[in-house]
């Protein structure tokens, strides 16, 4: 299972996650104004959808484990 | 099992002269409440409630229905699902804001200070999401108000000019400012039953204003439940500044003080939940739903389009037909200003204090002229403020938002700093990370839009 506490450089996973999610908003807008304007980037707007459900169903997940096995994972 | 607990602060020095017997008493009587049939429990719980009847006249503000109502003039219905999407997804951030006070009796900016440092706590939240916007927003107030009292007197057959008008909109919001946590608790009372008054007073006006122009009952409901948005330039501003506007950092600060000014502890979450829905949820969507719809059905279909809010209420006004409908709707109209410049301006006090570590005691000079700081919205009354200034404020306010809604997901999950009291809800978050993603989405349309990038 998915430790979204565990920090990775300055920041949790959890708190990296949120900027993937960011990233992936903003490619699927981009795809969107594309997709409206002419048919254009079909690829980036799936990809940022791709990315940001993922995101999203991912970065929900809440941290359940109780302290005991906490102390006994660390 | 042991229980892991966060840092527990000392209480918040607003409830300190709350007396315990009556924090006590609000316990024991919603003890009681919680064995009651559903009415008479509803029935106490809205007598007992007030942060969420708060935080819904803050929000309803001028930059919302001024926003509700270019939206109803510009697009008639299409637009309406908006209104219910952006607030449905608020409230989870909103828990979050109660989640920190009621359990352990957390400052929100004291969290952020310590987890997410001060840039994201004191400048980003308490200053710039709320002070700032507070001192900025209260101009578009004072000139819709003043505009306001200045279209009623007329309507009732009296000249009182904004010039002078605005001295009475000072003196009457002032007081209610400055009541506000004094008198041992019995000031914040004051101030939240005004509210809720007012809350009652836009629903009966504006809702009468809708029954003498009638609903299109079929587009209304498509409106409602198929999500449309405008192509382009003014019409995606006014898309990202009714999002904006909905709920933000300034609502979630406010509800997260006003629980701690209030006192309220582990056994207020139910009433909390109710504060939400009955205070927030309900009101924010009807009264945004019946502006619309009031413009839909008059301004838009005329092709009328005017700029400002006293053009678009006067040019309302005589659609409206007899005499007493306008009235209605100027008093309905003025409770909008009114509550928001004192709900603004107690938000403005709390965030200067926690930003600078201050103990707020509302006695204080410190404390009066912080919470008195916005009221040099009175220039407005000589400058004027087009309502789109207040539009395009509000779009770039959606990128604080963005970065400050991230700061509560993250404190909301984080065992450190809540310990056992954080989220163990996979829907909760779930509801949050979805309004991360709606701001998320409003900063990144603005940018683009700003680029050239959007359609």
């Amino acid at each position: 299972m998915i430790r979204l506490d565990t920090r990775v450089g300055p920041c949790s996973l959890r708190a990296w996650g949120l900027v993937l999610n960011f990233m992936g908003n903003a490619i699927a807008l981009y795809g969107v104004a594309g997709v409206i304007r002419d048919g254009s980037r079909w690829p980036l707007l799936i990809a940022g959808l791709v990315v940001t459900v993922a995101c999203v169903l991912v970065l929900a997940i809440p941290d359940t484990e109780n302290n005991e096995n906490r102390r006994l994972h660390e | 099992m042991t229980r892991e607990r966060g840092p527990t602060p000392p209480p918040y020095a607003l409830a300190q002269q709350i007396p315990q017997t009556d924090l006590d008493q609000e316990v024991i009587d919603l003890a009681r409440l919680r064995t009651r049939p559903v009415l008479p429990r509803l029935a106490g719980y809205f007598r007992l409630g007030g942060p969420g009847f708060m935080n819904a006249a803050l929000t309803l503000g001028a930059g919302t229905l001024t926003a509700s109502m270019l939206t109803g003039a510009t697009f008639g219905y299409r637009m309406l699902w908006l209104t219910w999407v952006s607030m449905g997804l608020g409230v989870f951030m909103m828990l979050a804001a109660a989640r920190f006070a009621c359990r352990g009796g957390h400052g929100v900016i004291d969290l952020q200070n310590r987890w997410h440092g001060r840039l994201v706590g004191s400048v980003m939240t308490a200053l710039v999401g709320t002070l700032f916007v507070a001192v900025v927003f209260n101009f578009g107030q004072y000139s819709l108000g003043t505009h306001l009292l200045e279209s009623l007197a007329s309507a009732l057959g009296v000249t009182l000019p904004r010039q002078i008008n605005w001295v009475l909109y000072t003196a009457l919001t002032s007081w209610l400012i400055l009541a506000y946590g004094r008198h041992a608790g019995r000031g914040a009372r004051l101030v939240e039953t005004v509210m809720k008054t007012s809350i009652a007073v836009m629903l009966l006006s504006f809702g009468l204003c809708l029954v003498v122009v009638g609903v299109r009952w079929q587009e209304a409901l498509r409106g409602l439940f198929i999500p449309w948005l405008p192509p382009g330039g003014p019409g995606l501003d006014l898309f990202i500044a009714s999002s904006a506007a909905a709920v933000g950092v300034m609502d979630w600060f406010l509800l997260n003080y006003a629980c701690l000014a209030r006192g309220w502890g582990r056994h207020h979450e139910p009433l909390v939940r109710f504060d939400m829905t009955v205070g927030l949820c309900v009101p924010f969507v009807l009264v945004n739903w019946i502006i619309a719809s009031v413009f839909a059905v008059t301004l838009f279909e005329q092709g009328l389009q005017p700029d400002t809010a006293p053009e678009l209420a006067a040019a309302l006004t005589p659609l409206l037909g007899a005499t007493w409908a306008p009235v209605l709707f100027y008093v309905g109209f003025l409770a909008v200003p009114v509550t928001t410049t004192v709900g603004m301006s107690i938000a403005a006090a709390m965030a200067l204090h926690a930003a600078m570590g201050w103990t707020p005691d509302p006695h204080s000079w410190r404390w009066r002229v912080s919470a008195l700081l916005p009221q040099v919205g009175f220039l407005a009354v000589w400058y004027p403020n087009p309502i789109w200034l207040i539009i395009v404020i509000g779009a770039f306010l959606s990128l604080t938002n963005n970065i400050v809604g991230w700061s509560f997901f993250l404190l909301l999950n984080d065992r450190r700093a809540v310990g056992d009291d954080r989220s163990r809800s996979y829907l909760w978050n779930l509801g949050i990370l979805l309004q991360i993603t709606l701001l998320n989405s409003v900063a990144i349309l603005y940018i683009f839009n700003r680029l050239g990038w959007w359609i």
